[in-house]
C-alpha cells in the first residue's frame, strides 16, 4: 500500500478533472490541497464531516442541462461540429471522420481506453488520409506533481488540416456575439489542461507537440436556444501560466517527507457514514499546511474550512494577497493592530509598514468621527 | 347511414304502437333491436380507435423511411414527424435486448428483427443505435464516415418523402421542421430562414454525399465481409458478444 493509499483509508479515490487541476494550480503553494487531492481523498465528504460544507457545485438542473447540450452537440457524428469547424477553421469537406473511443468496449478500463485513445491519436495524425478527425471521448493521463491523474475530456480532440484542437462544450450562452467573460476564462483555464495533456502525450508518441493547436474550439448555445455555435478561444496565457504553476507544485513526496508518519485522513466510513470524529479528523486535516486566500472559495472545497481556521488564528492571509502584500512581513492581524495603535513597538523592518498603518488610522479617525 | 336513421324511425314508432296496444312483450323485442341499431348508428359516426400498432411497427417504420442505422431520439422524431408518434425513448431502452431475447429463443420466426448497428472497429454493438435485419449487412456496419454519410442519405430519404406528401397534397409541418434542423449543418441545404426546401437539400446532401460514399462503401463492405466469416448469425445481428440478452 502506498502511503497516499494509507492517507486515505480504504476508501475508493476520487478522480482528478480538468476543473481540479486548474483549481490546483490556482493555488500551486498549498499543501494541503496538494496532498488530499493526491491521495485521492473526497474532499467534499471530508468537509462536510468538519461542519463545513462546501457551497459551489453544479445543481443537478445544470448537470442535466449540460448532458444534454453535449448530446445534441455530438449527435449524428458531431454534424453540428462539423458545420462549426467549416466555418471556424475552414475544414474541408473530406474530413469528417468520426470516432469514438469508447466504442472499444462499454465496459473497459481506463488503462484500455487510454491506450485506445493514444493509437486513434496517433493513427490519425501519422497518416492524414486515415479518417479520424474527430475522437469522442478520448482518455488522457497526465503526471500532476508526481501522481498520474487521468482526464476524462467529454471534449473532442478534434483534427483540422493536420492540427489537434481541443473543443470544450459549456452551457452558458453565447448573447450577440457575447458571453460573461469570467465563464469564457474558466473555460479557458479548463481546456489549457487538456491542451497540455495533450501536447503530453503528443511528445510521448515523438509527435510534434506544436501541432495541438493553443487556439480551442468553446462551443455554446447561442441566444439561449439549443443551437450551437463556436468561438476559437486563444489559451497560450493559460497554458504558460499552468505549466508554470505545475512544474512549482512541489513533488508531493517532498511533501508527504514532512508530514508525522502516522498521519490519516480516513474518514473510517461504515457505508455511508463517517464514525471518525470530527475534531480528530479536523486535527488531522490542520497538521497539513495550508495557504488560504479569499481565492480558495471559488475553487476549493476546503475553503469554508480553511478560512475559520485562518481566522482564528488571526493570519492576514484570510484577508487577500492585495492586503498581505501591503503589509508584507508582517504574519498575524493582531500584530497589525497593535502596531497600529502603538501597543507594540515596531522592529526596523517594520518601521516604514508601522507609519503607513498609523496614517492611515488617523485618517480613518477622521472621517469616522 | 340513412337506412339507420330510417329503420330507428320505425322502431320507435312501432314501440309508441305497441306500447298503446299493451303488447309488452313486442315492446321489449323492439326495444332491444332499437338499441342494437343505435349502437351501429353511434360506430359509423365515431369508429372505435384502431388498436395502436406495437412499438417495435413504429420503429421499424421510422427506420424504413430513414433508410439507414439511427439513434433512439432520430427514430422517436421521424414517428412524431409523420406516423403517430406513439414511441418514447423509454419504449426503446429495453425493444432491442428483447428483439435479441426473441431471436435466441426462436431465431428467424419473425419477418424483421429490430437488431443492432456494429462498430467497424470491434463489431461490437453501436450504443443506442437501432436497424433491421434485413438490411444488408454493410449498411449495419458503423465506419468512421457512416455516421456522416448516414446523416446525409436518411436526410435526402425525408426529404424525397416530403416531395412526395407534397405532390399528394399534404404539407406536414412536422416534416419540414425535421428536415430543416436535419439539412441546418448540411452546407448550403438551407438557406437563413424559413423551412428547408427539399429540392434545395437534396442537391446540397447530395453533393456532400459524393465525397464520402465511395470510400464509407468500400470500409463497410469490408468490414461486413469479416463479420460474416467471423461472427455466428445472432452476432452479427446483436453485436459480437460482450453483453447479450443472456447475461445481461
Ligand atoms: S481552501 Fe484550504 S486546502 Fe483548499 S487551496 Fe485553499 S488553503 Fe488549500
Amino acid at each position: 500500500m502506498s502511503r497516499l493509499d494509507a492517507l486515505r483509508g480504504p476508501s475508493p479515490p476520487v478522480d482528478h478533472n480538468a476543473r481540479s487541476i486548474a483549481a490546483l494550480a490556482a493555488n500551486p503553494a498549498c499543501h494541503r490541497r496538494a496532498v488530499l487531492d493526491a491521495a485521492g481523498i473526497d474532499k467534499g465528504k471530508v468537509v462536510q464531516h468538519l461542519g463545513h460544507p462546501m457551497q459551489f457545485g453544479q445543481s443537478p438542473f445544470a448537470l442535466i442541462r449540460s448532458r444534454q447540450f453535449k448530446a445534441i452537440v455530438k449527435e449524428s457524428g458531431g454534424a453540428h461540429l462539423l458545420r462549426l469547424l467549416r466555418e471556424l477553421l475552414g475544414l474541408a469537406v473530406e474530413e469528417a471522420g468520426y470516432r469514438d473511443v469508447e466504442d472499444v468496449d462499454e465496459h473497459a478500463g481506463r488503462a484500455l481506453l487510454r491506450k485506445h485513445t493514444e493509437q486513434l491519436l496517433r493513427s490519425a495524425a501519422e497518416n492524414r488520409g486515415d479518417a479520424a478527425t474527430i475522437v469522442d471521448h478520448p482518455l488522457l493521463k497526465l503526471n500532476v506533481a508526481g501522481y498520474d491523474v487521468y482526464l476524462e475530456p467529454d471534449v473532442i480532440a478534434f483534427q483540422a488540416q493536420g492540427k489537434f484542437h481541443v473543443v470544450v462544450i459549456k452551457t452558458f450562452a453565447i448573447i450577440d456575439d457575447q458571453a460573461e467573460t469570467a465563464k469564457v476564462s474558466a473555460a479557458a483555464r479548463e481546456a489549457a489542461v487538456y491542451v497540455h495533456a495533450l501536447r503530453v502525450l503528443f511528445e510521448q508518441l515523438r509527435l510534434d507537440p506544436q501541432r495541438v493547436s493553443h487556439d480551442i474550439v468553446l462551443v455554446c448555445p447561442e441566444n439561449f436556444r439549443n443551437f450551437p455555435t463556436a468561438r476559437l478561444v486563444d489559451v497560450r496565457h493559460q497554458l504558460e501560466v499552468l505549466r508554470r504553476q505545475l512544474e512549482r507544485l512541489a513533488r508531493i513526496d517532498t511533501i508527504l517527507d514532512t508530514l508525522p508518519p502516522d498521519l490519516s485522513l480516513d474518514l473510517m466510513m461504515d457505508g455511508d457514514t463517517p464514525t471518525r470524529s470530527a475534531a480528530e479528523l479536523g486535527a488531522a486535516v490542520s497538521g497539513i499546511p495550508a495557504r488560504y486566500a479569499p481565492e480558495c472559495l471559488s475553487v476549493c472545497e476546503l475553503a469554508y474550512f480553511c478560512r475559520a481556521e485562518a481566522k482564528a488564528c488571526g493570519s492576514l492571509e484570510a484577508l487577500g494577497r492585495a492586503v498581505r502584500d501591503d503589509l508584507g512581513g508582517i504574519e498575524s492581524v493582531s500584530t497589525v493592530v497593535n502596531l497600529a495603535t502603538g501597543a507594540a513597538v515596531p522592529s526596523d523592518d517594520q518601521v516604514a509598514v508601522t507609519e503607513r498603518l498609523r496614517y492611515a488610522r488617523r485618517i480613518h479617525g477622521e472621517v469616522v468621527a | 347511414m340513412d337506412g339507420l336513421e330510417e329503420r330507428m324511425l320505425t322502431l320507435r314508432r312501432e314501440i309508441r304502437v305497441a306500447s298503446a296496444a299493451g303488447d309488452h312483450a313486442r315492446v321489449r323485442s323492439l326495444r332491444a333491436e332499437l338499441r342494437q341499431v343505435e349502437r351501429t348508428w353511434e360506430e359509423a359516426i365515431n369508429p372505435p380507435p384502431a388498436p395502436p400498432a406495437p412499438v417495435r411497427e413504429h420503429v421499424h417504420q421510422a427506420l424504413t423511411l430513414l433508410g439507414v442505422p439511427a439513434a433512439a431520439k432520430t427514430i422517436v422524431a421521424v414517428d412524431e414527424s409523420f406516423f403517430s408518434g406513439t414511441i418514447t425513448n423509454a419504449k426503446l431502452t429495453s425493444l432491442r435486448r428483447d428483439e435479441e431475447r426473441s431471436f435466441r429463443s426462436s431465431p428467424n420466426s419473425r419477418p424483421y428483427y429490430l437488431c443492432a448497428a456494429l462498430s467497424a472497429e470491434r463489431l461490437s454493438p453501436v450504443r443506442g443505435v437501432l436497424a433491421v435485419s434485413t438490411w444488408p449487412l454493410h449498411r449495419r456496419i458503423i465506419g468512421p464516415l457512416s455516421p456522416r454519410t448516414d446523416l446525409l442519405t436518411s436526410t435526402i430519404r425525408i426529404a424525397e418523402h416530403l416531395q412526395r406528401l407534397t405532390r399528394a397534397g399534404e404539407s406536414p409541418l412536422g416534416g419540414f421542421r425535421l428536415l430543416t434542423a436535419m439539412a441546418q449543418n448540411i452546407p448550403g441545404a438551407v438557406a437563413d430562414f424559413g423551412p428547408a426546401d427539399p429540392d434545395r437539400v437534396i442537391t446540397a446532401a447530395r453533393a456532400e454525399l459524393a465525397v464520402h460514399e465511395e470510400k464509407d462503401q468500400q470500409h463497410r463492405k469490408a468490414v461486413a465481409e469479416r463479420a460474416a466469416s467471423q461472427l455466428a448469425e445472432v452476432n452479427q445481428l446483436f453485436g459480437a458478444g460482450l453483453r447479450t440478452a443472456s447475461t445481461a
